[in-house]
């Protein structure tokens, strides 16, 4: 940052008080810029655009402000989506929040090799999600897929039920990619908290008798209540808005069995063309999410 | 040192465990993790946007015929457009993975670049969307399905008006009048106009295993009566063997479950609109076409119903199935080295009967029903491209004979020109058993010019055939609503499309 008093040459530029250091203007400058460009910006011409009526044949969009949000609370597959997110949120985090929280106990020692297996751990997290969909897709083909026929084996599944075509088994198929790519992030999460927790409760505890059953649920569960917080509301935040597994694997089917919100609105988008209507089912996805959201810091006294 | 020996080398563990132990930086950590990203990303490429479901069919392209009339005009027109780039997307089409290893010969004879995006057919129209919205420009040539035409008809430059506009950008001796009649009005034409130029014709033929049918002492199927009885039977003997009757590309959502259900309604005497324009699947003999439909699903390996046309081509190439009414471009594939049945398949006229096709004056929206369901595409002339008159110049050059020819030498499709069929290196391969095969064309070029069926032209088409119609479907086939009653699936599909043509404000 320049001096106010700095010279050009012989003469002296003196920059306006805002654009000096002690002026917060530019420190917070590029972070709002950023905010307003892709945050902000984006919502506001998506509330824009949900207000008017689309003609996907003639391309004519007619100013109906109420029109697209009607259709969002008389559509079938929006309440349909609506349930499959929520089933989908709430089965994958459960799932990812006992196994992160395990395994980050497990991995929680200062012991040889233990530093190589938390390194292992991130690997799942540098593939990106659509090959991981991929990967599980090809996994789970009924004529040649491997976990299919170890299944097949295991007489857990019929060669008549492909994976991927029942709907209740299509959507644990997604939520097994999702849980086999993102509990690594919990274990992160779970292991940086257990990692800071003191180390003086834990030995009066153990001076006091206390069994490891004990100290689990009256030391370390109350202590990283907050850290468990958090992670449950960004992996919950990042879960609702699934799409990159459903549209690989599943394409929001069998039927609309995995179909989120986001896949909804993508499928409005890329195949109806209807722009106003997908950019109000999206509007709808962010408002379920922060009211969500909202309601669970309220209720679980999430501080930051 | 490159990525790859990097990767050979556990470049990501190492990586871990340098930031764990404190050898390298955060900053140093994020680096390397990006880049490790990347080169999945990569490999996810590669993945989603192979060339299936025809990869091992490819024969190598003949050798350069291109005329000197043509390649010296090439030369001179390509000057002026020199170290230009023109773009497109296309899905990973025969034609579209041949032109992609050919194109070096356009760059090199015009000094053009050429860039071509292989991604899957929704993310083709996915991105034609887009930039015909915002009229990006970011294409300069689209790639349409003939489910698209008339959608993207305003979007488009008319080849025919160009070529006479541009005098001096016309290709000597291009000869719009050999390309296939019935393909340019089934593929390319919108409201006299040409959207595009033909460029690949995939096209409903049927297909059959000759020793399975020899084995269970079948006459080829001619009817869809003869069919079912075959299907049937032959599931009926060799399932314990992992053979079934027939196998389909009925993946819930997907537009090729959209193409089979076309098809059996066409071949049940339906039709997906009525002269009303009101759909019209949901009669009697919509009903019986998708009855029909259900039944050969019973007949088809269960893998059937998450299965677009990939899995089918799978199905026919593994040995899986006896039978296929299905794209005729799968021929050439199933019958190359690589396939575990080679010189087994034959082809055989689409089935035709017993029922009676719907008379032209009986639909609506321009619906051709048939026998042959067609499921061509052609590339067009974007009207926002910025570099119009360069990929004009390619476009012409990809649709020439010289390369069309090639391209179905390499790829064993279809040719979109007439002249192809009688050149010299096509029916020298006629007798050929493998890669590149031309045994199959003239069944292929029959359909064409006598049963070609065509989906109907309305600008809304592209939505419904790939989200309503097939997700409806999908519901039916795969249990999750409907009980198995076709006539619900049907009523509650036709209340969904006549909702959309009303909202069109196309009735």
């Amino acid at each position: 940052m320049r001096d106010p008093d700095s010279r050009a040459g012989n003469k002296l530029i003196r920059l306006p008080r805002w654009l000096t250091s002690e002026h917060p203007f530019p420190w917070l400058f590029p972070a709002s810029a950023m905010l307003i460009v892709f945050g902000l910006y984006p919502v506001l011409y998506s509330l824009w655009l949900s207000m008017f009526k689309r003609n996907p044949a003639t391309r004519i969009e007619t100013f109906r402000p109420s029109w697209n949000w009607s259709k969002v609370f008389a559509d079938d597959r929006v309440i349909d989506a609506v349930s499959v997110t929520l089933t989908y949120t709430f089965i994958a985090l459960t799932i990812q929040l006992v196994l992160g929280l395990g395994i980050a106990l497990l991995l929680d020692s200062d012991r040889k090799g233990f530093g190589l297996l938390r390194s292992l751990m991130i690997l799942p997290l540098v593939v990106p999600p659509a090959v991981t969909g991929m990967m599980f897709l090809l996994m789970y083909d009924g004529s040649f897929g491997v976990i299919s026929h170890m299944l097949y084996g295991l007489g857990l599944l019929s060669p008549s039920t492909p994976i991927l075509a029942g709907g209740t088994s299509a959507l644990w198929g997604v939520i097994i990619a999702d849980v086999w790519q993102w509990t690594p992030f919990m274990v992160l999460i779970m292991l940086a908290g257990l990692r800071a927790l003191p180390k003086d409760p834990f030995e009066a505890a153990a001076i006091d008798g206390a069994t490891d059953m004990q100290a689990f649920f009256r030391l370390t569960l109350p202590m990283m209540s907050k850290i468990i917080a958090l992670a449950v509301l960004i992996r919950g935040i990042d879960l609702f808005r699934i799409y990159d597994y459903i549209k690989v694997m599943t394409d929001s089917g069998p039927g609309t069995a995995t179909e989120t919100l986001t896949a909804y609105a993508g499928t409005i988008y890329f195949k109806n063309a209807d722009f106003p209507y997908a950019s109000t089912v999206a509007l709808f996805t962010l408002i379920l999410v922060v009211i969500i959201a909202n309601l669970f810091i309220k209720i679980f006294k999430v501080r930051f | 040192m490159s990525f790859k020996s990097y990767d050979k080398q556990t470049f990501i563990i190492d990586t871990a465990n340098a930031y764990t132990q404190r050898k390298i930086s955060k900053r140093d950590f994020l680096s390397k993790m990006g880049m490790a990203g990347i080169g999945m990303s990569a490999f996810a490429t590669g993945v989603l946007g192979g060339a299936r479901p025809f990869r091992g069919n490819m024969a190598h392209a003949a050798e350069n015929n291109t005329p000197e009339d043509v390649a010296k005009f090439l030369k001179e027109a390509g000057k002026s457009f020199a170290g230009t780039t023109i773009r497109y997307t296309s899905e990973a089409t025969p034609p579209t993975v041949v032109l992609d290893t050919l194109k070096a010969e356009f760059t090199e004879l015009t000094g053009i670049n050429v860039e071509i995006e292989i991604v899957p057919l929704e993310q083709v129209l996915a991105k034609a969307t887009q930039d015909v919205q915002g009229q990006l420009g970011t294409y300069d040539i689209y790639y349409l399905d003939q489910a698209w035409t008339s959608t993207f008809s305003r979007d488009t430059i008319d080849p025919v008006q160009y070529y006479k506009d541009k005098p001096d950008l016309a290709m000597p001796g291009f000869d719009f009048d050999d390309f296939s009649k019935p393909l340019v009005e089934g593929i390319c034409e919108y409201d006299n106009k040409w959207v595009g130029l033909p460029f690949d014709i995939p096209i409903f033929t049927l297909m059959y295993r000759k020793d399975l049918l020899e084995k269970h002492g079948i006459a080829v199927p001619k009817t869809y009566d003869d069919f079912t009885a075959a299907a049937q039977m032959i599931t009926a003997a060799e399932k314990e063997n992992g053979i079934f009757g027939t196998g389909c590309q009925a993946k819930s959502g997907h537009y090729s479950l959209e193409c089979d259900w076309t098809q059996a309604v066409w071949g049940h005497g339906g039709s997906i609109f009525g002269a009303d324009k009101k759909f019209s699947g949901n009669d009697a003999e919509g009903v019986a076409g998708l009855q029909w439909y259900q039944e050969m699903l019973r007949n088809s390996p269960p893998n059937s119903v998450a299965s677009t046309w990939d899995g089918q081509w799978q199905m026919g190439a593994s040995g899986q199935i006896a039978l296929c009414q299905s794209w005729a471009e799968f021929f050439p594939g199933w019958n190359a080295d690589d396939s575990k049945v080679k010189g087994l398949w034959e082809m055989a006229h689409p089935l035709q009967g017993p029922h009676s096709l719907r008379g032209r004056g009986d639909v609506g929206f321009g619906e051709i029903p048939n026998w042959g369901h067609q499921g061509g595409s052609s590339i067009a002339l974007s009207k926002y491209s910025k570099n119009a008159d360069a990929a004009w110049l390619f476009l012409q050059w990809a649709c020439s004979k010289d390369i069309m020819t090639r391209c179905t030498l390499a790829g064993g499709f279809a040719p979109m020109r007439n002249s192809s069929y009688t050149d010299p290196r096509i029916v020298e391969r006629k007798n050929r058993v493998g890669g590149g095969t031309t045994r199959h064309l003239d069944t292929v070029r029959w359909t064409i010019d006598n049963v070609m069926a065509s989906e109907p032209d309305l600008p809304i088409w592209a939505g419904v055939a790939n989200n309503e119609i097939p997700t409806e479907l999908g519901k039916l086939v795969t249990g999750q609503d409907y009980n198995g009653d076709a006539k619900a699936c049907m009523d509650q599909i036709a209340k969904l499309v006549d909702a959309k043509v009303e909202e069109a404000e196309l009735i």
